[in-house]
C-alpha cells in the first residue's frame, strides 16, 4: 500500500514522503522536497534506515531512527529536521 | 587567493550543471582555480532541486513542446524556471575555508555581492534566510549551495524579467490553481530587476561583475580543454540522462 503526505515545515522547506507498507511494517520510504541536506547522497541512508519500522511506530520512535543515521553519517539538514521527516512519515501511514 | 572570472555566456542546462560539478571536483584536486562564472540558459530551462521529483514538479510534455530543457541540479532547493532572457545566473566554486563555516552564514556572505550589485542599480535588497534575496519584500534572487571535501559550490539566479504565465505552464501546478488570483499572488511574492527601472541585462551583468570582483583578487579566464572535455562527458553521461533527471 502506498501512502503520501506533504507539508511545509514551519519556517523551513516543503517535504513529501511516499511510504510503501504491508499493513505491519514499512517496506520503503521516498523523501522529496525543496530542502537542503548535506552530504546529499546520504538521504538514501535515511530512507533505508526506515525500512522494517512498524507502521505503528510513534513519531518519537521514527525520529530516533532518523536522528541515529544523521548522527552516524554526519548529516546536516537545512529547512527540515529528523522531527519533520518523522512527522511526514507518521502522517502518511496514518492517513 | 586569486579567483578566475568567466564572463557571461549561454549554454544548455546540461552543460551548465555539468561544468559546475567538474569545477567542484577539479578545484578540490587543485586542477582548476577557484572560479566565479556568469551565465544564461539557452534554451530556457527548468531546473529542479536535488531531492525533488521531476514528474511531480515539471510539466515535461510542455517543456518538450516549447523546447525548454529540464534538469536536476546537484544542489537542493526548489524548481526554477530559467528564462533565457529573464535572468543572470552565477556559480561560485572555491575552498570552504574562504567562507564562514556555517552553511547559513556562508549563504549570507556569498549573497552580499548580489545585494551590492543591485544597490549599484539603485535597488535596495536584503538577504532573506534560508537562501533568498528580497527587494521590496519580494524574492529577486534564489540561491543553492553544496559542499564536497572542502570545496563549496553556490549557484543562484538574479531575476531580470518575469514571464509568470510561461513559468506556470512549465511547472506542475494544477490548472485550477493557474487562476488570475494565483498569478497575482506570485506577482506579490516575486519581482525582477526590470520592475525597478529600465535597466539592460548587460547593465545588471556589469553591476554583478563589479560587486563580485570587489575585494577579491580576480583574473578573467576561459575554460581549459580538460574542463570542457570532462564537462561534455558529464553533460552526456549524467545531466542529459533520464536516469539522473528522473531519479526521484
Amino acid at each position: 500500500m502506498e501512502c503520501r503526505f506533504k507539508y511545509k515545515v514551519p519556517g523551513g522547506k516543503l517535504i513529501e514522503t511516499v511510504v510503501m507498507h504491508n499493513g505491519i511494517s514499512i517496506e520503503s520510504v521516498r523523501i522529496t522536497g525543496d530542502f537542503f541536506l548535506y552530504p546529499e547522497e546520504k538521504l538514501e541512508a535515511i530512507e533505508k534506515s526506515l525500512t522494517g519500522s512498524r507502521i505503528g511506530s510513534t513519531e518519537e520512535e521514527l525520529c530516533a531512527v532518523i536522528a541515529g543515521v544523521v548522527s552516524k553519517e554526519g548529516i546536516e539538514m537545512i529547512g527540515i529536521s529528523p522531527e519533520a521527516i518523522a512527522r511526514a512519515i507518521k502522517s502518511a501511514v496514518s492517513k | 587567493m586569486k579567483w578566475r572570472i568567466v564572463g557571461l555566456e549561454a549554454h544548455d542546462a546540461y552543460f551548465n550543471m555539468a561544468i559546475d560539478e567538474v569545477l567542484l571536483e577539479r578545484v578540490k584536486d587543485r586542477l582548476s582555480p577557484p572560479t566565479i562564472r556568469f551565465y544564461r540558459w539557452s534554451p530556457s530551462a527548468v531546473s529542479i532541486g536535488r531531492f525533488q521529483s521531476m514528474e511531480e514538479e515539471v510539466n515535461v510534455e510542455r517543456c518538450r513542446e516549447l523546447g525548454v530543457d529540464y534538469v536536476r541540479r546537484i544542489t537542493g532547493g526548489g524548481a526554477v524556471y530559467h528564462d533565457g532572457r529573464g535572468e543572470i545566473t552565477y556559480s561560485l566554486i572555491g575552498p570552504e575555508s574562504e567562507f564562514p563555516k556555517g552553511i547559513r552564514e556562508s549563504y549570507m556572505e556569498i549573497c552580499k555581492p548580489i545585494i551590492e550589485g543591485l544597490r549599484l542599480l539603485g535597488i535596495d535588497s536584503e538577504f532573506a534566510p534560508i537562501n533568498d534575496i528580497v527587494a521590496n519584500g519580494k524574492k529577486i534572487s534564489g540561491n543553492a549551495q553544496t559542499r564536497r571535501e572542502g570545496v563549496l559550490l553556490q549557484h543562484g539566479t538574479i531575476l531580470y524579467s518575469l514571464d509568470i504565465q510561461k513559468m506556470f505552464s512549465l511547472l506542475n501546478v494544477s490548472k485550477e490553481k493557474i487562476s488570475d488570483k494565483m498569478i497575482k499572488n506570485v506577482e506579490e511574492r516575486v519581482t525582477s530587476v526590470s520592475a525597478f527601472g529600465n535597466f539592460s541585462l548587460n547593465r545588471l551583468y556589469g553591476a554583478l561583475l563589479e560587486s563580485f570582483m570587489k575585494n577579491r583578487e580576480c583574473e578573467f579566464g576561459m575554460w581549459s580543454r580538460d574542463e570542457l572535455e570532462l564537462t561534455e562527458k558529464l553533460r552526456i553521461g549524467i545531466y542529459g540522462t533520464r536516469k539522473w533527471n528522473f531519479s526521484r
